[in-house]
């Protein structure tokens, strides 16, 4: 039995539907609050490497997409959760794969949607006093945010690119 | 017995040994490493969202600035997502170009790894040689394509064009000559007793904790996990060719060395069976690929085996000329997670050996 169709017997009621990705890969739209469970119940099946955790946003909603393999079965699955854009919340699966740290941090800072339970849930790529998700439509690309460092070592976000001419101009002085 | 006090101690992000711009903060209790914070961003450029606003061929060229240190696998790992979203079938001979691009693209990434960590240990011949034999590949590249580094010539639906005159000879002759080099530079280091000192033991990441922390390639085969992509989930040609996963049991920083250097042998050998068919084969070495391309809506991911591990693009597609979300997995960002656990409890050299192994380029997880 092929670990879709075994999702969605034993988890009839949180899986929403189910889907072929354009490459063949079987997928699942899974209720966010059953993330986790599920997540639990893959990896003691033996789906071991969390490949890829990536979100989207789609205007009226956003997306979460985990593509895991399993290394013994050599088989794909993707899940997927639909959020509601104004309130993006889901489970971290950290517990699950360590390795899901990093990628949910950067899905964070890049987009925008918030990790429940995440151990260390900061910015990664960008600085932290950075202004918006840039990956989200709706984030506004005509406006410049400069990063300075101040005297403390703490990363300084600025819209005012004169503010770090300024001081770049002073070093030059002393 | 002197009383110790946990203090933090910086590295980077402009440093030697952190082989571009990263930042480590350590905490030390005497020179013994506790912990290890990375600091990452700083050559982040955006590069998923100007996917948004480039048209598909126009992004392969970026791709070429992830990893730069291996731009052909990059290119083929954002090819090869578009061939599969539109459903583009490849003539076979573009199909073996690419490997054979692709494979001493590897080449090129482990000589450049192993040369910069053997700088690092304080061994500055390695990467001379490395070096040496790197420009003898990228000549052969840039007389496929154009350019030295930033190739853009594996593009969807085949290559950019077929091989200049000469080519094959030029081939063969590196082929014939790469071995023996090989040779000489384990003879140079493998039994090196600095090299066993300061590699051997150190770095150990287990198995399960190699998988759970999502480390690929080189990294997770030198943890005695037997898994490589082009085997396990094949693309390409690579069914058609034969070779070995190269795999070591050891766990320590050694172990990862000798999986890429092993994996040159096979590359090299995987290399030597395309180039024997581009020689006999025949015909296009280029799909048709319109010029204005709207592939289905939908979505797609692909993985390959790249040189420093499983190299992954997300496209979701709306059906325009342009992708709506690309979404890029790479190797050294998953990779560097397990990097703490690894460290843990050893000195700040075993740090700079441990961390030279891992094999990052910035570009790559910084993006």
């Amino acid at each position: 039995m092929s670990i879709q169709s075994e999702l969605k017997t034993r988890f009839g009621d949180a899986v929403i539907e189910t889907y072929l990705q354009k490459d063949g890969k079987p997928g699942l739209v899974l209720k966010p609050e059953a993330l986790l469970e599920i997540c639990n119940f893959l990896h003691d099946s033996g789906f071991d490497h969390l490949s890829l955790i990536s979100g989207t946003d789609y205007v009226e909603r956003m997306e979460v997409v985990y593509h895991i393999w399993s290394y013994a079965r050599k088989e794909n699955i993707v899940l997927k959760v639909k959020l509601d854009r104004e309130n993006p919340v889901v489970d971290s699966v950290t517990a699950v794969w360590r390795g899901a740290n990093w990628m949910e941090r950067e899905t964070y800072d890049l987009v925008g949607i918030e990790f429940k339970g995440h151990p260390d849930l900061r910015r990664i790529l960008l600085p932290d006093p950075w202004d918006g998700h840039p990956l989200r439509r709706d984030y506004d690309m005509s406006v410049d945010q400069y990063v300075y460092i101040d005297e403390n070592g703490k990363d300084v976000v600025t819209q005012d690119a004169s503010k770090i001419l300024r001081e770049e101009a002073l070093d030059g002085k002393n | 017995m002197a009383r110790t006090e946990e203090y933090q101690l910086n590295v980077g992000p402009v440093h030697p040994s952190t082989h571009g711009v990263l930042r480590f903060l350590l905490t030390m209790e005497g020179e013994t490493i506790k912990d290890v914070e990375m600091i990452i961003g700083q050559l982040h450029r955006g590069i998923e969202k100007i996917a948004e606003s480039r048209s598909y061929l126009q992004f392969i060229p970026y791709t070429d600035r992830l990893d730069y240190i291996s731009g052909m696998t990059n290119n083929y790992g954002f090819t090869k997502a578009v061939e599969d979203l539109a459903g583009i079938t490849v003539p076979k001979k573009a199909e073996y170009l690419r490997v054979f691009v692709m494979e001493l693209n590897r080449i090129v990434n482990h000589l450049v790894c192993i040369g910069s960590l053997l700088l690092d240990l304080g061994a500055a011949t390695m990467i001379i040689y490395g070096f040496r034999e790197r420009h003898k590949i990228l000549e052969l590249f840039e007389s496929l394509s154009g350019a030295r580094m930033t190739f853009n010539y594996i593009r969807p639906g085949g290559v950019r064009g077929d091989i200049p005159e000469g080519f094959i000879d030029k081939a063969k002759a590196f082929l014939r000559d790469m071995p023996k080099r090989l040779d000489d530079y384990a003879q140079l280091i493998n039994e090196n007793e600095i090299v066993l000192m300061r590699m051997k033991g150190i770095g150990m990441l287990s198995p399960e904790d190699a998988i759970n922390y999502g480390v690929t390639g080189p990294m997770l085969r030198g943890s005695g996990v037997s898994y490589d992509i082009r085997k396990d989930d094949p693309y390409s040609v690579y069914e058609e060719l034969d070779f070995k996963a190269c795999t070591r049991p050891e766990c320590d920083t050694y172990a990862r060395y000798i999986v890429r250097m092993d994996e040159m042998y096979e590359s090299l050998y995987i290399a030597e069976q395309a180039l024997d068919r581009i020689e006999h084969l025949g015909g296009p070495v280029k799909a048709h690929f319109p010029r204005i391309f709207t592939p289905p809506e939908g979505e797609v991911y692909s993985r390959i085996e790249a040189p420093k591990g499983e190299l992954g693009f997300y496209i979701v597609s709306d059906g325009s000329t342009r992708p709506y979300r690309v979404k890029i997995r790479s190797p050294p960002f998953c990779s560097l997670q397990a990097l703490p656990q690894m460290v843990e409890g050893l000195k700040i050299p075993d740090l700079v050996a441990t961390f030279g192994i891992v094999d990052i380029a910035l570009g790559d997880v910084d993006r």
